[in-house]
């Protein structure tokens, strides 16, 4: 697969991160997958400078990302979390914080964001607290969504949902990658969830990436003990 | 003022009210007769102790006895509101600064409409209310804070990621802390002499001011009380809620 990265690290590191070299193909989904604690977090944290590097440098378009102001460069790097952080109110007042903050936001929009997730544009006025786990997490990614960002960064955004809610929100991630040309950074615990949806993938360990590649080849044929290792451990 | 003397012989009769639940706490074995003692002990030689630096302070010339006494209010306050914010950076030289400016200006105020005279016997105990209450806000403002940025950490770090500056993704939470510090006045000016006539009013009425010169003295007091809580507490959360960042607009790793 011939693509430009979008993201690039050069020898970045961190207290918990070492060494650090990869890049992120543009308008491909990317996942990194890993042991708890391997530092998944915290590495997807750096893309949208939520978290800094202490050594080393991380390239956006080709331009180093401190040199962007922090604030649009999160708005082009958009990030969904494992939980929904949704804010208090409305289904509406979470859509248009992030537009809202600039004064760009058209009420319209909230139909358009709704359909991307499909959800039906009557929840525009529900309230947050009134909605179930998956409807949190797709209002969450359509909050995320109404910034129009390059770049997604899901840190086990479908991890406290079930199964059926985890394959609706997957096939959702994957038709918005493909319409609007996003590129996706995929961190998962979850390594049937990374075959799935994978096109390429990192694995980490310990702070170190350990090897990374095409998803299927790298799954189907790891060349290193340690993710060998930790296939093996999540199959048994 | 026809003032009612009470005798230190009728004041030691009031051991007989402190006897009465000490004796409820043992048949019910609540554990708390030593707590009772102890805090009736130790507030009766407490208020003593200041009736007798109350009438030094007031029998030296007045700067000075102010000066003194308003100052050990002023530290006091800083020190006790301080304890509730932890470990945030130079929390103790804020705290000290908004409580010394708020006491400075509702003092400059009072002289100024002439409420009161710079005498130490009116200056001393109006510093007191607002200082101590300035103190409660604050701490109560500074618990918040804390806890919020604790509790919310999620939200925050979203809010960020869509490219709110630290002031936007904090103004939840800063709006929080501002409420949890200024509700016991608010509830306290609604309901007042409702339920409970102000200590102070209580006073100058048993001290035979007639109730209406009492009303119009205690209304000056709880409107310069509650203005001084609000300005502290939005001082201070809006000064502090900033070291919770750094400069690169991230929220900082809280250890512990
Ligand atoms: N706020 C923090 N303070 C101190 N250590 C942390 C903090 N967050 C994460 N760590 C440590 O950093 C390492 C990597 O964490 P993280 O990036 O969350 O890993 P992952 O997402 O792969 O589970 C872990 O060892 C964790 O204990
Ligand atoms: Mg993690």
């Amino acid at each position: 697969m011939e693509t430009n990265s979008i993201l690039r690290c050069e020898n970045g590191s961190t207290r918990i991160l070492k060494q650090l070299c990869f890049s992120i193909p543009e308008n491909r989904i990317t996942t990194i997958i890993g042991p708890s604690g391997a530092g998944k977090s915290s590495l997807i944290m750096l893309l949208n400078r939520l978290e800094n590097l202490d050594n080393g440098t991380i390239y956006y378009k080709g331009n180093n990302i401190n040199d962007y102001p922090v604030t649009e460069l999160r708005r082009e790097i958009g990030m969904v979390f494992q939980s929904a952080y949704l804010f208090d109110g409305t289904v509406e007042d979470n859509l248009k914080y992030g537009p809202s903050l600039q004064n760009k936001w058209d009420s319209k929009n909230a139909d358009k964001l709704l359909d991307l997730v499909d959800l039906p544009s009557s929840y525009k006025l529900r309230a947050v607290t009134t909605l179930s786990g998956g409807e949190q997490q797709r209002v969450a990614l359509a909050r995320t969504l109404a910034n129009k960002p390059n770049v997604l960064l899901l840190d086990e955004a479908t991890s406290a949902l079930d199964v059926n809610t985890t394959k609706i929100i997957e096939q959702l991630l994957e038709r918005i990658q493909q319409e609007d040309d996003i590129t996706m950074v995929m961190v998962t615990h979850n390594l049937a969830q990374s075959m799935r949806i994978g096109d390429f993938s990192l694995y980490l360990q310990e702070g170190k990436l350990i090897e990374s590649g095409v998803t299927k080849e790298l799954l189907d044929n790891p060349s290193t003990k340690e993710l060998k290792n930790f296939l093996n451990i999540k199959k048994a | 003022m026809d003032t009612t003397e009470i005798s230190n012989l009728s004041l030691t009769f009031l051991i007989v009210f402190v006897i009465i639940p000490v004796s409820l706490s043992y048949w019910f074995s609540l554990g708390l007769s030593k707590s009772i003692v102890w805090s009736s002990f130790r507030g009766v030689v407490q208020l003593f102790l200041i009736g007798y630096v109350l009438t030094f302070l007031f029998s030296i010339p007045d700067w000075q006895g102010i000066a003194l006494w308003v100052t050990v209010m002023v530290l006091v306050a800083t020190i006790n509101a301080s304890k509730r914010g932890g470990n945030i950076p130079k929390v103790r030289m804020v705290v000290f600064l908004i409580i010394a400016i708020i006491e400075v200006s509702v003092l400059a105020l009072w002289l100024g409409f002439g409420y009161i005279t710079f005498t130490a016997d009116k200056v001393i105990p109006i510093s007191g209310m607002v200082i101590g209450n300035s103190m409660i806000a604050i701490g109560l403002a500074l618990e918040r804070l804390q806890s919020q940025f604790k509790e919310e950490r999620g939200r925050i770090l979203a809010a960020l990621s869509l490219g709110a500056t630290p002031k936007q993704s904090s103004l939840m939470i800063v709006r929080k802390s501002l409420k949890a510090a200024m509700i016991p006045n608010i509830d306290g000016l609604k309901t007042i002499g409702l339920v409970q006539l102000p200590g102070m009013m209580t006073g100058l009425i048993l001290g035979g001011v007639s109730p209406l010169d009492a009303v119009k003295y205690q209304i000056v007091i709880s409107l310069s009380i509650f203005v001084s809580v609000a300005i502290c507490a939005m001082l201070v959360t809006m000064v502090l809620y900033k070291t919770f960042f750094n400069d690169k607009m991230q929220l900082k790793v809280i250890d512990k």
